[in-house]
């Protein structure tokens, strides 16, 4: 009987935390971005040796499964754009004149950011917290991707609970394997009560060495047209800009 | 506790605030904007002086066993805003040497007034490239562009002059999106005279719908200065890493050049398929792998390309006639690139090669099933320095006489690109 009912207390305290993880994702999405927003981007590859190479990109996202990102330097990158709806992903390339289908895994730019990454959908869409434990003032949450296709199996994310943002993710493959690191830092306060990280570090076992950065700025809130997220529309994201 | 601990978590953005920022003022829209790029390209062609192509280009020349080229272009394109239009343009010129000499092109790709009176309509005026279909290499439905290389499927093209308009409506549910594309596209005697010899008003239209995430075009265009015609294509990610895609295209009246038993060249209208069914595959180990199979029902058999061959190494003083006949064959199509019927397009390529970031290898290879004989091409591309790509390559054409491949002008190519992004 006792045995009984340590397993019932057990599988209770493990769905309570289920459910109080999810709650808790979706209000870390709210605090990193609203759910329709326009925003730029500046991402750093960084060599080993200390090279570097400088991206921009201008990105609108609508509700939980539309994003779109343009590339808005450096030229030899200019006019590319980036579509997702949901698991489906596009490419446009100015010069090649028609969208084209492209993989999560893929990465446009090279380096260790990936097409997921830079098209990221919110983190409540694409996974599951299957538990939440605390670790000195950070919480930290183990969330299951959703389906098979989401490009991480397994993200492991430490979240400051003072500021409820997070502070650094592992990313890993259904095999174990980690396979990136992110950490967040920089916290800024951009407006319309939206206070979080402007910086985005990420290194990679499978790239070592390498480490990319993403600089966050003018995050809004901004309504659109589902129109903007449909392939016609690629050509013409830029003109989305203010 | 608390406080070292968050100062310890500041610590990493205090030390990058001095290195890394970012000022979004100078990527907000403009009134204007320009860019594009400038090339040079080195070629090194070895010369099958035995081949069919060759006796054709080279007859009455000094028999080279070699050509060297050398070719510099730049494209710049431009575009000025209005309050909800522009006005775009990209201009391409060219200055190329070899054995032949010098040449000089300077050609307008595009010029063109564009207005999206709202995000679901878009218009367009002017010179204007337009690509339909889902194939890399070819595209059966690409019915009012200008031809595609499948050896350099993403090198830019011209337009022509068209009026169109995009209107798109997006749903909930199974079908998401919903879009139709009419295009205009006249020819006279000064406009797209290169389109066709014949003067026609040319209506085209394409239906798209995104359908349980799966991509679907209804194209079609009109019986004027080309034969009518109809297609559809798809492309669909089966998984995340796998991407199916196809292309039909069915031409009414194709004019199909034919030469007979008799050595006699005639010109046969005939109502043809064109198909083609790719795949797009990532492997665990990064390697992206494309597959296309593509029937041309344009394309000559390989009987049909026997015969041009063996006219087309007559010789040009004991046989003028057949010499001369053969020169026609060729303008008829003969020795277009992938003149064939059915052919096998596998390309292979890996970013980040060698665990060198921006460096790129691939491998390219064109088989001509009917014949099986192939072009490899092998690649380098690097891009790590800024604005810059730089592409090796070299080009193997293989097949035994009385080929398509094999008889070419060319054994091998090696090729040496370098751009500028301005």
């Amino acid at each position: 009987m006792n045995k009984l009912l340590a397993l019932v207390l057990i599988l209770f305290s493990a769905n309570v935390f289920a459910i109080d993880g999810n709650a808790l994702l979706v209000d870390i999405d709210r605090r990193l971005q609203p759910e329709s927003y326009e925003m730029y981007r500046k991402l750093i590859n960084i060599e080993p040796n200390g090279d570097k190479k400088e991206f921009v990109l201008y990105t609108v996202k609508k509700g939980k499964e539309n994003v779109v990102a343009l590339f808005l330097d450096p030229p030899s990158e200019k006019g590319r754009s980036s579509l997702r709806q949901g698991e489906n992903m596009w490419l446009y390339i100015p010069n090649v004149g028609k969208p084209i289908r492209i993989t999560s895994l893929q990465s446009v730019v090279g380096g260790v950011f990936n097409n997921s990454d830079l098209l990221r959908l919110d983190y409540s869409t694409e996974y599951n917290a299957e538990k939440v434990s605390e670790e000195k003032d950070q919480l930290l949450l183990d969330l299951k991707a959703k389906s098979r296709n989401v490009s991480y199996d397994r993200l492991k994310m430490w979240v400051d609970q003072k500021t409820q943002v997070p502070v650094k993710i592992e990313a890993y493959a259904a095999s174990g394997m980690l396979i990136k690191t992110l950490h967040y830092s920089k916290l800024k306060d951009f407006g319309n009560g939206i206070i979080r990280p402007a910086m985005l570090e990420t290194d990679s076992p499978l790239h070592k060495g390498y480490k990319s950065v993403m600089l966050f700025d003018g995050i809004k809130p901004r309504k659109f047209n589902d129109e903007v997220f449909t392939l016609n529309y690629m050509p013409r994201v830029g003109e989305l800009r203010k | 506790m608390r406080n070292w601990l968050h100062l310890l978590l500041i610590l990493p953005a205090l030390i990058y605030a001095e290195e890394f920022s970012f000022d979004i003022s100078s990527y907000e829209k403009k009134k204007y904007e320009w860019g594009g790029y400038l090339e040079g390209i080195v070629e090194y062609n070895h010369l099958n002086d035995e081949s069919a192509l060759y006796n054709l280009n080279f007859a009455g020349n000094k028999n080279p066993d070699s050509i060297k080229r050398a070719l510099a272009t730049a494209e710049l394109e431009a575009l000025y805003r209005f309050a909800s239009s522009s006005l775009n343009f990209r201009g391409h010129a060219t200055v190329s040497d070899d054995y032949f000499g010098r040449e000089y092109q300077t050609d307008i790709y595009e010029l063109f007034y564009t207005a999206a009176p709202s995000d679901q309509v878009n218009l367009e005026v002017g010179k204007r490239v337009i690509k339909w279909g889902k194939g890399y290499a070819w595209n059966p439905v690409g019915f009012i562009e200008r031809p595609k290389d499948p050896n350099d499927p993403d090198l830019s093209r011209e337009g022509f002059i068209i009026a169109g308009a995009d209107f798109i409506h997006s749903f909930d549910g199974s079908l998401k999106t919903i879009s139709f594309t009419p295009i205009v596209l006249p020819v006279s005697d000064d406009i797209n005279e290169d389109y066709s010899s014949q003067n026609d008003i040319n209506i085209a239209g394409k239906l798209y719908l995104l359908y349980r995430d799966t991509d679907i075009d209804f194209l079609f265009l009109n019986d004027a200065s080309r034969s009518a015609r109809i297609g559809v294509d798809f492309s669909r990610n089966i998984t995340a890493n796998f991407e199916l895609h196809g292309e039909f295209a069915y031409i009414d009246k194709q004019a199909i050049a034919n030469i007979d038993a008799q050595d006699q060249l005639s010109i046969d209208q005939k109502s043809i398929a064109q198909s083609l069914f790719g795949i797009r595959y990532l492997t665990e180990s990064d390697i992206t792998w494309i597959v296309e199979y593509y029937h041309n029902g344009a394309g000559q058999s390989k009987t049909q390309l026997q015969r041009f061959y063996t006219l087309a190494k007559s010789d040009p003083i004991a046989s003028p006639t057949l010499y001369e006949l053969a020169n026609k064959a060729k303008l008829a199509g003969y020795a277009a690139p992938n003149a064939g019927q059915d052919y096998l397009y596998l390309r292979a390529s890996k970013k980040d090669a060698f665990d060198i970031v921006y460096l790129a290898t691939g491998i390219t290879s064109i088989v001509n099933i009917n014949d099986h004989s192939f072009s490899l091409a092998p690649e380098l591309v690097y891009t790590g320095f800024t604005n810059t790509e730089s592409r090796l390559r070299f080009i193997l054409l293989q097949g035994d006489k009385n080929t398509e491949f094999g008889e070419k002008q060319n054994t091998f190519k090696i090729e040496f690109r370098f751009r500028y992004y301005i």
